[in-house]
């Protein structure tokens, strides 16, 4: 398949400073890459590069097969951007603004209309259309920053932090609607909040200090281990020598993070250890995925 | 492209109070400036008046004129740049298919367009006393170009500034500090003639006396045409960082 975004080496200095080390990124359509790290890890300059805002010290960036650099009218017809502040005229109605912005990247009467009324719906601003952008609370101005990113139907959307200062709620419309876009774009977001990744993005790259320390999956949390409770206080050969147990590792005085043996489901696991006699106290899927690999990732980028 | 943004922008800057509120204060001040030129002109005795009504005209109310296109200018030119490096809004353009060329020369025709409808106002006026008086038209057109030259000159200088500076504060200051300066330079006698020839004053002054000549034109457009081209290197070096 077409990769919609590939970098190539990718790199930024700011005075001296390698804010970005190179970097290689490769998104196809359906993905949806989180960028995770710490504030100050370099998400947004990345970003900034991707869709434009600033060249890039060294590297290449290619969109849809142009060259960001070489050919960036092509290049740029194909991204979607919202900026970490959404970039909008709060002296304008939310109509105006949108109209604007689809006239900014080429789009000609007809299609603007019918595209606005498609994004509004999408982004759930029909009733606000008539509204200043001004007098709207911060998670709608969110959404019309959205809703300007997609107006003309880009095959790659950049968003940075765009869960940023959403109420819970909003933030779960927000991940559906990303969800949902990305059926037909590649997505590329940033954030330092593990669960958002976790909740809506397939791959993840997790920087530290402009490096990438880890580009890959985000692990199925079916793939991962169990954690364990149990009243008595068993060691940890004694759990393993069960058949449906492969590894056992105590974290606590009582608590257990298990992996089954293949083939096993988790309620065979629990009738073996009922059967041993012990008296369990809990048996819950351990999303150790993200987290321990963030973890994981940033500590070896210390070292 | 630039034409589509130059409508955008300017649609959005009609649909701030500034816009309105700085043409209506134009109208009022060049108003009363035009009803006093001729309360003084007709209460003149004849042998008095060595020049006639339409210099007179000419180079009061567009002397004003100039005066107010200078001050309002660099306020418009700091919302340009520097205001939406600020609060963001830039991103949206430079993440569009628009090359910096282009988005300068947007912004640009949308200020000077606004300037231009201050610049008519003193036409405008002079124009109503057609139906009463003979004025010389050709003079009036004359120092009407030297208002839209004068505009556009100094909205390259402005947006020079505000392309500068991500403090629309520091932006505004800079700008009103050259324009000021430019305004100066040929006030003292000792300088050399090349530091008189950067003054604007006098090559308003042969377009406000019906004078058009190529050189006084050529001088706008290449000032206007030196503060534009180090905008567009600022903006291309702000995209490298």
């Amino acid at each position: 398949m077409l990769n919609l975004l590939t970098t190539n080496q990718l790199s930024r200095r700011f005075h001296q400073v390698e804010v970005v080390h190179p970097l290689d990124l490769a998104l196809c359509r359906g993905d949806i890459l989180g960028l995770l790290g710490p504030n100050g890890a370099g998400k947004s300059t990345i970003l900034r590069m991707i869709c434009g805002d600033l060249s890039p010290s060294s590297g290449s960036v290619e969109i849809c097969g142009f060259d960001l650099l070489q050919q960036p009218r092509q290049a740029k017809r194909n991204i979607g951007y919202l900026p970490e502040r959404p970039p909008l005229h709060p002296d304008q109605t939310v109509d105006e603004f949108l109209t604007d912005s689809g006239y900014l990247h080429g789009l000609n009467r007809s299609q603007i209309n019918r595209a606005k009324t498609a994004v509004k719906k999408q982004c759930g601003l029909e009733q606000n259309g008539r509204r200043l952008i001004r007098k709207l609370s911060k998670g709608y101005q969110q959404r019309v920053g959205l809703a300007q990113a997609i107006i003309h139907d880009p095959r790659l959307l950049i968003l940075d932090e765009p869960t940023d200062g959403l109420d819970p709620s909003q933030i779960r419309q927000l991940r559906e609607l990303i969800k949902e876009l990305a059926t037909d774009k590649a997505v590329i977001l940033s954030s330092h909040i593990l669960s958002e990744i976790q909740a809506t993005c397939n791959r993840v790259a997790i920087l530290q200090q402009g490096k990438s320390v880890y580009n890959g999956d985000i692990t199925p949390a079916e793939q991962t281990g169990y954690r364990l409770g149990l009243e008595q206080n068993p060691l940890e050969s004694e759990i393993t020598a069960l058949p449906a147990i492969a590894s056992a590792e105590q974290l606590h005085t009582d608590y257990f993070m298990i992996t089954l043996e293949q083939g096993y489901r988790p309620s065979e696991c629990l009738q073996q250890l009922l059967a041993r006699g012990w008296q369990v106290s809990e048996l819950s899927p351990a999303s150790r995925s993200l987290e321990q690999l963030f973890l994981q990732a940033t500590s070896g980028g210390l070292q | 492209m630039s034409l589509s943004l130059a409508w955008i922008e300017w649609r959005r800057l009609m649909r701030t109070p500034l816009a309105w509120g700085s043409l209506a204060i134009c109208l009022c001040l060049l108003s009363w400036q035009f009803l006093g030129t001729l309360e003084s002109f007709s209460g003149m005795q004849t042998t008095h008046r060595a020049l006639g009504l339409s210099h007179h005209l000419s180079l009061q109310i567009y002397g004003l004129a100039a005066v107010l296109i200078l001050l309002i200018t660099p306020i418009l030119t700091t919302r340009v740049f520097s205001e939406s490096f600020r609060n963001g809004s830039y991103a949206l353009l430079s993440s569009a298919p628009l090359s910096n060329l282009t988005i300068l020369a947007g912004k640009f025709l949308a200020v000077v367009s606004f300037l231009c409808l201050i610049a008519l106002i003193p036409l405008l006026l002079c124009l109503s006393l057609f139906t009463g008086t003979q004025l010389d038209l050709g003079l009036l057109l004359a120092a009407t170009l030297g208002l839209l030259l004068l505009s556009g000159c100094f909205t390259g200088i402005g947006l020079y500034f505000s392309a500068l500076s991500e403090n629309p504060g520091i932006a505004a200051a800079a700008s009103y500090g050259v324009l000021m300066l430019f305004s100066l330079l040929d006030q003292h006698t000792q300088t050399s003639s090349f530091i008189h020839w950067l003054a604007w004053p006098s090559h308003y002054l042969d377009l406000q006396l019906g004078l058009v000549r190529l050189s006084d034109i050529a001088y706008f457009m290449l000032l206007a045409l030196f503060f534009l081209g180090l905008a567009l290197h600022r903006l291309d070096r702000r995209r490298r960082g």
